[in-house]
């Protein structure tokens, strides 16, 4: 080491140690609390461990088991279904109630307050609320009846409904949360940008699609990567809501992983599926971050 | 580029070998403690002879069982008891503080969880070496998989010790003995019972229910006290939306469980469930169950005439009344029952207590389940309306005597058999789910029943690996 | 942009309007069903007041849990957590765009990918550890375990990126250390991030009910969302009472987003880098 030029490396050294002490303070709490035990129970997922005693190593088994499992083939469908409509949606909502909310109108303020409010609202509660709103002689039924829908569907209580309900749910839970994301970005567009835009003459679409757009593409990135993590991982909601059901047809990845570890116990096909969602998660992260440079545009 | 991944690969992979071989440390450790046990219950599967010389070893091993009792009553000990809703449940309160009054040197300390999520957190809690004292197991039948991977203390020498008559508990408490080993000792059992509204069929002019009652008396019975429309509604009977509220009359009999293969024997009740439902004689399922409506709520306001339900509502029956809060003039029946079977068979569910295995005061915590599952508990357990483990017809006097039970209680409380509803089994928990599962798309009308049947029997080969 | 007619402000108000009673309709309806006896809320005619309003079960809630302690609880926790989480988060993603070093994408890929498994994955082999430790049932516990999380460090590297270089650059030719660039010029300009970090922060610590269910054993130690759980157990029944918990723990994180409302989403607009 001392025979290398010493300036060269100091430099980079220099370098590295400052970036690391930037990452430091942070990293060793992850590390500790959060990376070992993340990293320990994916490890799990070749093993056979009740929770307790000594792990088995079995190998491949657990994931043979799993893609046996109707209920697990069938969580993967359910979830990518309900990911895709829910990342899409949440994701026009939330831009769309930003452009509206970022004019130069009295009383924005309360409007925002109020389209952020579901996101504070505990999933407890909003769970109990919608359930009782979908109901077949609730308030949505009753109104989607008073329009001349004779049949109204079952939400909640049908197999085929049970998905859209949670997604409806899920978009209005979460939009205010995606939409101050978009709102913090919209404000920091330099106004002269639109000003130069109008002198030559540019209508009020074409200023959104060539200014706007391109400029809210970092916060697009971040908004259809959390909404695509939070979607595939959603457990909470739909765990208050339907407990999987009815049958298993809202059953999704988190909960059969869930359902695994704490009715079946068995640690080692739980971290399996954990795997498989994993995996599917860190593809699509991965092949978002590769088109990143494509289509992300930073300053 | 090539050279970059592959240095990226190797620098992590190294780092996962870091960390694995780390926590490798950590996971084994619980494992050195219980390998003894472990080994000895996976042979108790195979040879029971080789069961009982593990167990004798395991006794041997153990020297604080036949610790002098006055050395423990000197010392001050915090036991670290978990249990569920205590603040509703009418029983806990009363039996903490008797304990305490009469142990002056055992604190208790204990750890109340919602019940939802009681099983969760205490396994939660046991696999993570928490030194938890007594364990208060809510689901019975999750009472072989805690055994299994160790985390009960065999109670044989604390009860050989303090000769504890293990006949007193009609039964129960066999069925608690996992391996060779009394892993656990009930403290109640609380059976299903036939709950009915006076009211409503004093104003029907129809008879009050036996208690020697078919389920096709029971069906008709419901058509003839259903009455009104809209919120006036007065259904005949109300059967909750668990599964078990269909499901355990086909396995009241005792002899077929849910851990058969074939479902067949649950086919009358179905077809009686949606005979009934499409009849509006009970209320629909699907609004029970995206309201998430408690079974409680219709019953004290007087909505529904009749509700199967098991002992433990009772007491909140009493407590609701006795607080003003509730006006129904409610009675009880024993459970209707298969025509080929006679009156007194009904299906229930068990309640253990054992010692974490990893506990530090076991010989408080043995005084703890003793005193709770001995005669001073099931004194307090009929006090307050409830039915305990070990019971005579003396206890059943005492219940039926309280303030705020119904008349000719305890010819309803009378019983021949009690069957599981949950066999103690390690794959009943797993089954149980499958069924909910399944049991709700055919009361929804999404599965017929024949195609329910036999998707559950099928899906239970898989979970069974039969 | 600049020159806005009445028909158009008009239409702009009356779909604001609509939108925002949509949104609002499922949380007033819990509003109004907090007044409600239970035979009201089971009601098919349905009124958005009652006649009888039921205040009391309001203050039956008092009566049945320790709701001071719990809030207390809560805002303890959420405030140190939140704050441990912008501060070091935000100087770690500092790291991840603006200090160049090796290994550092795969440092950032490694924190990514943890958000994208679900916290029942590993809370097992968590409480395991944190049981060693001695922290379990300890706030301490639970603020280690929530403060460094993948997703701040995440939400500020996105907006580092976008921060121009040559404002840095500047920085250092002005003598300004990497330190300083930070503090003074990258944190001051970050503001909307960190608000949008700390809204986020504030609201999951807040309603966290899995976390504190299995961290939490002694009754001084819980959360509000434990005492809501709870007492919803209690009264499971009673829909009007639950209703009337959730909307009492809702008010809390309300006050807080009102009070921080133009720090939150107004401030955001005056500290943009503008031009």
């Amino acid at each position: 080491m001392q025979a290398k030029s010493k300036k060269q490396i100091s430099l980079s050294r220099r370098n590295t140690l400052v970036g690391i002490s930037f990452i430091l303070p942070n990293f060793i709490g992850f590390f500790i609390f959060v990376l070992i035990p993340v990293i320990f129970s994916l490890a799990l997922s070749v093993t056979e461990w009740d929770g307790f005693n000594a792990m088995k190593f079995v190998g491949f088994d657990n994931f043979v088991a799993i893609f046996k499992d109707r209920v697990f083939k069938g969580s993967i469908g359910k979830t990518a279904y309900f990911s895709i409509f829910t990342v899409f949606f949440s994701m026009c909502a939330s831009l769309g109630l930003a452009v509206l909310l970022n004019q130069k109108l009295k009383g924005k303020a309360i409007f925002r307050c109020a389209i952020f409010f579901p996101y504070v609202a505990s999933n407890v509660a909003v769970a109990v609320v919608w359930n009782f709103l979908f109901r077949d002689i609730g308030p949505i039924n009753n109104f989607l009846r008073s329009i001349g829908i004779a049949n109204p569907p079952g939400w909640t209580a049908s197999t085929d409904w049970v998905i859209p309900a949670l997604i409806i749910v899920n978009i209005w839970k979460n939009m205010g949360y995606f939409m101050i994301v978009y709102l913090a970005a919209l404000q920091d567009i330099p106004s002269s940008l639109y000003e130069a835009a109008q002198i030559d003459g540019a209508n009020s679409l074409q200023r959104f699609k060539s200014i706007t757009l391109p400029m809210l593409t970092p916060s697009t990135f971040f908004v259809v990567m959390m909404l695509t993590i939070n979607s595939f991982k959603v457990f909470d909601l739909v765990y208050l809501m339907t407990e999987g059901g009815p049958g298993t047809a809202s059953t999704m990845m988190s909960q059969y992983i869930y359902n695994q570890a704490f009715i079946s116990w068995s640690y080692g096909r739980s971290s399996a599926a954990a795997m498989v969602l994993f995996l599917i998660v860190a593809a699509l992260t991965a092949f978002q971050f590769r088109m990143e440079k494509k289509w992300v545009s930073y300053m | 580029m090539k050279n970059r991944i592959c240095r990226k690969f190797l620098a992590s992979a190294l780092a996962l070998t870091l960390v694995g071989s780390m926590l490798a440390g950590c996971g084994n450790k619980p494992a050195e403690n219980v390998n003894n046990t472990e080994s000895s219950t996976t042979e108790a599967n195979t040879s029971t002879e080789e069961a009982n010389t593990a167990q004798t070893d395991n006794a041997s091993d153990k020297e604080e069982p036949a610790a002098p009792e006055a050395d423990t009553s000197a010392e001050e000990v915090t036991l670290k008891i978990a249990t569920w809703d205590a603040t509703t449940i009418a029983t806990t309160a009363p039996l903490i503080e008797a304990f305490e009054a009469a142990h002056p040197n055992i604190k208790v300390e204990l750890i109340d969880i919602a019940s939802a999520d009681y099983t969760q957190k205490l396994t939660v809690m046991l696999n993570g070496g928490n030194d938890l004292d007594v364990v208060w197991i809510k689901d019975a039948d999750t009472t072989p998989s805690i055994a299994a991977r160790g985390q009960l203390e065999d109670l044989t020498p604390y009860i050989e010790r303090d000769g504890i008559d293990l006949d007193a508990y009609n039964g129960v408490a066999s069925r608690l003995n996992i391996g060779g080993k009394q892993v656990a000792l009930p403290i109640s059992t609380g059976f299903y019972l036939l709950y009915y509204n006076k009211d409503i069929f004093d104003e029907a002019n129809v008879p009050y229910p036996s208690n020697d009652m078919t389920w096709a008396e029971f069906e008709e019975l419901a058509a003839k006290v259903t009455s009104g429309e809209g919120n006036d509604k007065k259904y005949g009977a109300l059967l909750h939306t668990w599964q078990a509220c269909v499901q355990n009359w086909g396995v009241q009999d005792g002899e077929h469980t849910i851990l058969d293969t074939d479902y067949t024997f649950f086919k009358p009740y179905y077809e009686m469930a949606l005979r009934m439902q499409d009849a509006g004689t009970i209320m629909d399922f699907s609004t029970l169950k995206t309201g998430n409506i408690h079974y409680s709520s219709p019953f004290q306001q007087g909505q529904v005439a009749m509700m199967p339900m098991g002992t433990w509502f009772m007491a909140t029956m009493i407590s609701k009344i006795n607080a003003g809060e509730c006006s129904v003039n409610w009675g009880i029946a024993t459970l209707p029952h298969a025509d080929n079977l006679e009156a007194g068979y009904t299906v229930g569910s068990t309640t253990p207590l054992g010692i974490n295995a990893n506990s530090s005061n076991k010989e408080a915590a043995w005084e703890f389940i003793k005193f709770a599952c001995g005669e001073e508990g099931a004194k307090i357990y009929s006090e307050n309306g409830d039915i305990p483990a070990m019971k005579d017809d003396s206890i059943l006097a005492v219940i039926a005597g309280l303030d705020g039970m119904p008349e000719g209680a305890a010819e309803a409380l009378v019983t021949k058999n009690i069957a599981l509803d949950r066999p103690l089994d390690e794959k009943s928990a797993e089954v149980n789910q499958m069924l909910g599962e399944e049991h709700s798309l055919i009361m929804i009308g999404e599965l017929s029943i024949d195609d329910g049947l036999a998707e559950m029997a099928e899906r239970s080969k898989e979970i069974q690996g039969k | 942009m600049k020159t806005k007619t009445l028909p158009y402000k008009t239409i702009m108000y009356v779909i604001l309007a609509l939108l925002t009673a949509l949104t609002l309709m499922p949380l007033l309806w819990m509003l109004s069903a907090s007044i409600k006896t239970d035979s009201e809320v089971f009601s098919l005619v349905f009124h958005w007041f009652p006649k009888n309003p039921q205040i009391k079960n309001y203050t039956k809630i008092w009566e049945k849990i320790p709701l001071a302690r719990f809030v207390f609880n809560s805002v303890k926790l959420t405030v140190i957590i939140t704050a441990i989480q912008v501060l070091t988060s935000s100087f770690a993603a500092y790291g991840f765009s603006k200090c160049k070093f090796k290994g550092r994408d795969m440092l950032f890929l490694l924190y990514v990918a943890t958000i994208a498994i679900p916290w029942q994955v590993y809370m097992l082999p968590q409480y395991s550890m944190m049981n060693k430790l001695h922290l379990v049932d300890s706030h301490l516990g639970y603020i280690l375990m929530q403060s460094f999380t993948a997703f701040g460090v995440f939400l500020m590297r996105q907006f580092f990126m976008s921060l121009p270089n040559e404002l840095l650059e500047a920085g250092r030719i002005d003598g300004l250390s990497e330190y300083g660039n930070y503090f003074q010029i990258a944190l001051p300009l970050a503001k909307p991030s960190i608000a949008t970090l700390t809204i986020f922060s504030f609201v999951t610590i807040w309603n966290d009910y899995m976390g504190p269910m299995i961290y939490f054993n002694t009754t001084e130690n819980k959360t509000i969302q434990l005492g809501i759980k709870m007492f919803i157990a209690q009264y499971s029944a009673e829909y009007g009472l639950v209703m009337a918990a959730s909307v009492l723990s809702l008010i809390p994180v309300l006050i807080i987003f009102l009070a921080g409302q133009k720090f939150f989403v107004q401030g955001v607009a005056s500290s943009g880098i503008k031009g």
